[in-house]
């Protein structure tokens, strides 16, 4: 809580808080699509189109891609799978060259016919991926590949560290009363994993309809704690800095956001376990800058696109490539010493029944 | 004359709606999105079924019902004091517009910062010591909502209202006043009947933007604050279900066309 004001801190905040308002880029994804159309220009060197996570498209890396190319990358984020999968199909996979798939949407972008079966032979980078990421189940199928995995990592629990002096145990603390209206939860009907995770159903992507109902009931019981639900990045991390929310499930790029601003922010795996997902950039069979997209791919499973995502997102790497400019401390943190961290996580996967998952989350909202 | 503007209607608007109304009637599956065009009633059954739609799209027509009432409250003085007090009128109008310059999410941001919690307008009631610590029950709920839809949408309310106002007669107010009606009784008996088809004007502008808006909600919303725009997006933006989301276009639009239908009822459209 701020404390007392008098007229000068209210008036600095104020001014504060209009320069925050003028460097708004937090804008929450869906938004940030049209902002990044306009921005589309005529040209005549090549527009390498993604539509992927926050965190995937950072000038970064991508300004050193597009130079040594000739090319312009245009990414629009995405921020769940189901909007990824809905403007992927919409357009019959021409809007996009290429998407960073995670594990629950995989199987709809191979079912779709969208895709483009990627050479592995081509990509010189692909034999320092981790051995793991070679043929995963979530982007190979009959040995064809239609992608490459390229980043993976966990959802995390994420608290403000003046509220929580110790790291929580347990999910327990996004559902508990002693909180409420200071949580929050990301928007996204995968979630439920994360409910049946806290609520002891192992097998988080093979729910029946009794342990859905379950999820349900506590998605409901949880609603009126929460501040709001997260729509993506910049939407939580803006909740947190404005001391809007306390705890929330989130990714470790919010983690590192936060931090980048000095933010009090804490990170943790509660003993329930989490849910993770691993990523693979697919092609579109028809996009007409296929050779480009190759590059785009061995590039960010090479060491300067390994190093810039990791930098900026702070996710695990599926490759090894960048293990030699990270050091061995860093390497130890994102747990690409031992990938027993990755087989602990509960890795995102399409369920069976997921228009119900769907159905429900429709209904816990409105 | 008509033609260009038949055309205009026709290519942007009757098609793209009949195609809307037609694809409603379709079944979806998850690769190819329509293919099963055998019509059925289903996506309809659902929405008559399921509580869910029902409430929420009541719940927006009130909201954009209130929004639309507030913005009437709030453009008339306004747009009368531009009409009618000041000499430099186009200067009056050019600052209502001004803030349609500037993009709606920037808007609906600044409502953010407004409202939050280490917001300025928390900020501002804890130093006058009207609250004694910052409330959170401004931002993330339906009347952080509100107050963006009614100030995002204001001047959609004030120009045709300004424009009516402009049209009524002087002499008309001063025969009104001669004739012995006091202030009150010249503004309903003579003021409002001429300038109804402004208000009529504004409030189908303030209460069909209402109706179709999901960016709001996301924005400034709390996590009960899904509007029926919000429920068509999740059809068309996630779960691929666009049979489902044309319904509901259309469930909206039978809305909008009663409210066009009770409009016209009072005359101000022919007016027009």
């Amino acid at each position: 809580m701020p404390g007392p004001l008098n007229r000068r801190t209210f008036l600095k905040r104020a001014a504060a808080t209009a320069a925050g308002l003028a460097a708004a880029g937090s804008i929450p994804t869906g938004i940030a699509e049209a902002a990044s159309r306009a921005t589309r220009q005529e040209s005549d060197r090549r527009n390498l189109t993604l539509i992927c996570w926050q965190g995937y498209a950072d000038p970064s890396f991508v300004r050193p891609f597009e130079q040594q190319n000739n090319c312009k990358v245009t990414a629009t984020y995405a921020g769940s799978s189901d909007e990824m999968v809905a403007k992927w199909i919409a357009g019959h996979g021409n809007t996009y060259d290429l998407v960073s798939a995670s594990g629950d949407a995989t199987r709809r972008f191979m079912n779709s016919r969208t895709l483009l079966p990627v050479d592995v032979s081509k990509l010189k980078n692909f034999d320092k991926l981790f051995p793991k990421f070679y043929t995963p189940v979530w982007n190979t199928r009959n040995g064809q590949h239609f992608g490459v995995s390229f980043t993976w990592g966990p959802d995390v629990l994420i608290y403000d560290t003046r509220v929580f002096k110790k790291a929580p145990t347990s999910w327990h603390v996004i559902y508990d009363p002693a909180y409420k209206g200071k949580l929050s939860t990301a928007d996204n009907p995968i979630t439920i994993a994360d409910v049946a995770l806290y609520l002891g159903f192992k097998d988080c992507y093979n729910l029946t309809d009794a342990q859905l109902a379950k999820c349900k009931a506590q998605l409901q019981e949880q609603k009126p704690l929460l501040r709001k639900y997260w729509g993506g990045s910049g939407d939580l991390e803006d909740a947190f800095i404005h001391r809007e929310v306390v705890a929330s499930n989130a990714w470790p790029l919010m983690t590192n956001d936060l931090r980048k601003a000095h933010y009090p922010i804490g990170e943790t795996i509660p003993r329930e376990g989490a849910t993770g997902w691993a990523d693979t950039w697919m092609i579109s069979k028809n996009s007409p800058n296929v050779d480009l997209a190759m590059k785009w791919i061995d590039y960010m499973i090479g060491p300067q696109g390994q190093k810039g995502v990791i930098d900026v997102t702070a996710y695990s790497g599926a490759s090894r490539s960048a293990i030699p400019l990270l050091g061995p401390a860093r390497v130890k943190a994102l747990h690409m010493d031992n990938l027993s961290f990755f087989d602990e996580l509960h890795m995102w996967a399409e369920p069976a029944n997921y228009a119900k998952w769907q159905k429900i989350w429709n209904d816990v909202k409105a | 004359m008509l033609g260009p503007s038949v055309v205009w209607l026709g290519v942007f608007y009757l098609v793209p709606l009949a195609l809307l109304l037609v694809q409603s009637f379709w079944t979806y599956d998850s690769v190819n999105v329509v293919t099963n065009q055998t019509p059925t009633l289903d996506r309809y059954r659902a929405l008559a079924s399921d509580p869910l739609y029902r409430d929420v799209l009541w719940k927006t027509v009130r909201l954009a019902a209130l929004v639309t009432v507030t913005d009437i409250a709030l453009a008339f003085p306004l747009a009368a004091f531009i009409a009618f007090r000041i000499r430099r009128k186009s200067l009056g109008l050019l600052l209502v517009i001004i803030p349609l310059w500037s993009s709606y999410l920037v808007r609906a941001y600044a409502w953010r910062t407004i409202l939050g919690t280490d917001g300025v307008l928390n900020n501002f009631l804890v130093w006058s010591h009207i609250l004694s610590h910052p409330s959170s029950a401004l931002l993330f709920s339906n009347t952080a909502m509100y107050i963006t839809f009614t100030h995002v949408w204001l001047p959609f309310m004030v120009l045709p209202l300004y424009t009516a106002l402009e049209k009524v007669p002087p002499s008309l107010m001063e025969a009104a006043r001669d004739l012995g009606a006091n202030g009150p009784r010249v503004f309903r008996h003579v003021i409002v009947p001429l300038v109804l088809p402004g208000i009529i004007a504004g409030s189908i502008a303030t209460f069909s933007l209402t109706m179709g808006d999901y960016i709001t909600p996301g924005l400034l919303g709390g996590p009960d604050s899904n509007l029926i725009g919000n429920l068509i997006f999740t059809q068309f933006g996630g779960t691929l279900d666009w049979p489902l989301g044309s319904a509901i276009s259309m469930l909206v639009l039978a809305v909008l066309a009663c409210f066009l239908v009770l409009a016209s009822r009072t005359g101000a459209l022919e007016a027009q």
